[in-house]
């Protein structure tokens, strides 16, 4: 197991870096804004007089050189401190976590439930090679990956909450709901979420049918399958034990990275919907120029995509042993 | 060397009649590059094949349902949506091809540098790959499109361009790393020949297969990251693009469903056409990525 701890210190050790430099990137391009971030986001507000400004931009600590401006960043974002945001006046903290966890709530529905949908679509493409089901299940998957999400969204709004009047289309709950008991809240919001979970389910899916299918076709094509079968094991035992354990190990990566498309997939889903999440919320914070909460969000984004790649290589790793002693 | 030379073109020319071939045989390709080329005539043509001026308003026919005199009705200022759709297709066509002419420019320097050199060269350059990687496009994008108050199409597109390069470098790279060992490279080393020599003509020529689909791919790519950067309402407000249409046509869902409608079956058939080709392009050049 020495193997697999080293790999995992290395691999943590690896991505220290990339977050940091994330951060630099991110402070200096929003430093980089004309007039630098607070005269800009005070332009919106009309007429302040210059003395104002300056004491402001003091008090900030924004008249200090950018690069202690950055560490003066640093340390507060290390203890937890997001700073306060130029627009609403509470710590961004709270924003944050809150946008963030409804994001994760959607993010991860959606993730089960593709997986649920593509894993078995793409196995029995690929071993069904040119059948209907195949051309089916790959007409469709390529659909899906060319579907602009917010049209899909449009779409599933107009025929499902406007035609038919199935379903609530905006935010996570009913506008001034009082809800009797807290299993009520939860049907409620669950009917909420439905529409953007399928919409962000659907392309996800489309995506990994097309990788399961293509890697599950590729092991196939190996010859430790061919001796399986020759040996006359059941053609079960060699799709599911044979075939689909190393067919997985690509997918897994996808999955995986695909935290990142995901939460690309849900900046515009959410505008849909009106969700409140994270992707709503920078879409908010970039119409206001509210810069504290723009930083904020781009390094829990990092974060988040930073973990979500640690946490695969590392399931990777534990997988396949050949990673490990690279 | 000369010898050397023959061979490889001989391969090529064999190589390619191949790849043409199986291009050939795949249907789902043909509807692909049915699908780019009539969206590059249109946009060639869009003066010619659009009913209206797509600027034109005609405002006792505000929200006018599809009929003879609209095929796809009108907008909130009564203009012909068929027309703009027709107008949109230059738009997109645009962002995508300077997008991707930057990212593939700046993809081919950083991978080739990055496969060629290898060491620290290598390891700072895919560092920095892996950090542009590591925020999603459309984040990065509207942060960045915000952060410069930008909100004109020419610069939109340069900063897709400039966000979307790391899969690029990626496959460059990896190409270089596996062209570098083979013996054609080393024969050209040992007559003496110079790294930019080697790099621009031993390994790249022999790295366009990947490029070319990684690049199609990139493209179908900006189309959508455009539309959604407009959909967000981020876009260029004095440009005619399908996602600035279907972000109008988002709020009037309920009253007039072909204003978003079709606009989004436009951004759909384009991004199609490209991944089919793409799709084909990778099996007919015979390119594992």
């Amino acid at each position: 197991m020495g193997g697999l701890r080293d790999y995992t210190i290395r691999r943590i050790l690896i991505s220290i870096p990339t977050l940091f430099g994330i951060s630099i990137l991110t402070f200096t391009i929003i430093h980089l804004a004309p007039g630098g971030p607070l005269r800009f986001s005070l332009a919106l507000r009309g007429n302040i007089p210059v003395e104002y400004l300056l004491e402001i931009e003091h008090r900030l600590g924004l008249d200090k050189p950018i690069w202690m401006q950055y560490l003066i960043w640093l340390k507060n974002i290390l203890t937890g401190n997001l700073g306060t945001s130029f627009i609403k006046e509470v710590p961004v903290i709270d924003l944050v976590s809150l946008y963030t966890w409804n994001t994760i709530k959607l993010m991860l529905t959606a993730q089960i439930l593709s997986l649920i949908m593509a894993i078995p679509l793409g196995i029995i493409s690929a071993v069904k090679q040119d059948s209907i089901v195949d051309n089916v299940s790959r007409f469709v998957s390529l659909f899906g990956v060319s579907l602009p999400t917010f049209w899909t969204g449009l779409m599933l709004i107009f025929i499902v909450a406007v035609k038919l009047d199935l379903l609530p289309v905006f935010g996570a709950h009913t506008i001034g709901a009082v809800y009797s008991s807290p299993i009520e809240a939860f049907l409620d919001q669950l009917s909420h979420m439905i529409l953007p979970v399928v919409v962000l389910a659907f392309s996800s899916a489309a995506l990994i049918t097309r990788l399961v299918r293509s890697s599950m076709l590729e092991v196939l094509r190996q010859d430790y399958i061919v001796t399986a079968r020759a040996k006359g094991l059941k053609e079960n035992i060699v799709i599911f034990k044979h075939a689909l354990r190393n067919a997985l190990l690509p997918v897994i990566t996808v999955v995986g990275m695909s935290v990142g498309f995901l939460l690309a997939g849900a900046t515009v889903t959410e505008t849909v919907f009106a969700w409140p999440g994270l992707g709503r919320f920078v879409v908010m914070s970039t119409f206001n120029r509210d810069y504290p909460a723009i930083m904020a969000i781009t390094m829990i984004v990092a974060l988040m995509v930073v973990l979500s790649n640690l946490i695969t290589d590392l399931v990777y790793g534990f997988l396949d042993p050949r990673i490990r002693y690279e | 060397m000369t010898e050397l030379r023959e061979v490889n073109l001989q391969r090529g020319t064999s190589y390619m009649t191949k790849a043409w071939r199986r291009f050939r045989r795949n249907p789902t390709v043909i509807f692909g590059m049915i699908i780019v080329l009539v969206i590059c005539i249109t946009a060639a043509l869009a003066s010619i094949f659009s009913p209206y001026n797509p600027k034109e308003m005609h405002y006792g026919e505000v929200y006018a349902p599809p009929s003879s005199k609209y095929r796809l009705g009108t907008d909130e200022l009564g203009r012909d949506i068929l027309s703009r759709i027709i107008y949109g297709a230059r738009a997109s066509l645009l962002v995508g091809l300077v997008a991707v002419s930057i990212l593939t420019g700046i993809g081919v320097v950083v991978g080739s540098i990055s496969g060629y050199a290898g060491g620290w060269l290598d390891n700072i350059l895919m560092r920095i790959t892996d950090m542009v990687m590591t925020i999603p496009s459309l984040f990065l994008l509207i942060v960045m499109v915000s952060i410069f108050r930008v909100r004109g199409l020419h610069i939109i597109m340069i900063t897709i361009g400039l966000i979307s390069w790391p899969q690029m470098a990626r496959v460059v790279r990896s190409e270089f790393l596996s062209i570098k060992e083979r013996s054609y490279i080393e024969a050209a080393k040992s007559i003496g020949s110079s790294s930019l020599s080697i790099i621009f003509k031993e390994i790249l020529p022999n790295a366009i297969a990947p490029i070319t689909v990684m690049a199609t791919l990139r493209l179908a790519n900006a189309i959508i990251l455009e539309a959604s950067l407009s959909f967000l309402g981020l876009g260029d407000p004095t440009a005619i693009t399908w996602g600035s249409m279907l972000s109008r046509g988002h709020l009037v869902l309920r009253r007039a469903w072909w204003v978003a409608t079709f606009p989004g079956i436009a951004i759909f058939f384009a991004t199609l056409g490209f991944n089919l080709l793409g799709d084909g392009l990778r099996d007919a050049l015979d390119v594992r990525m």
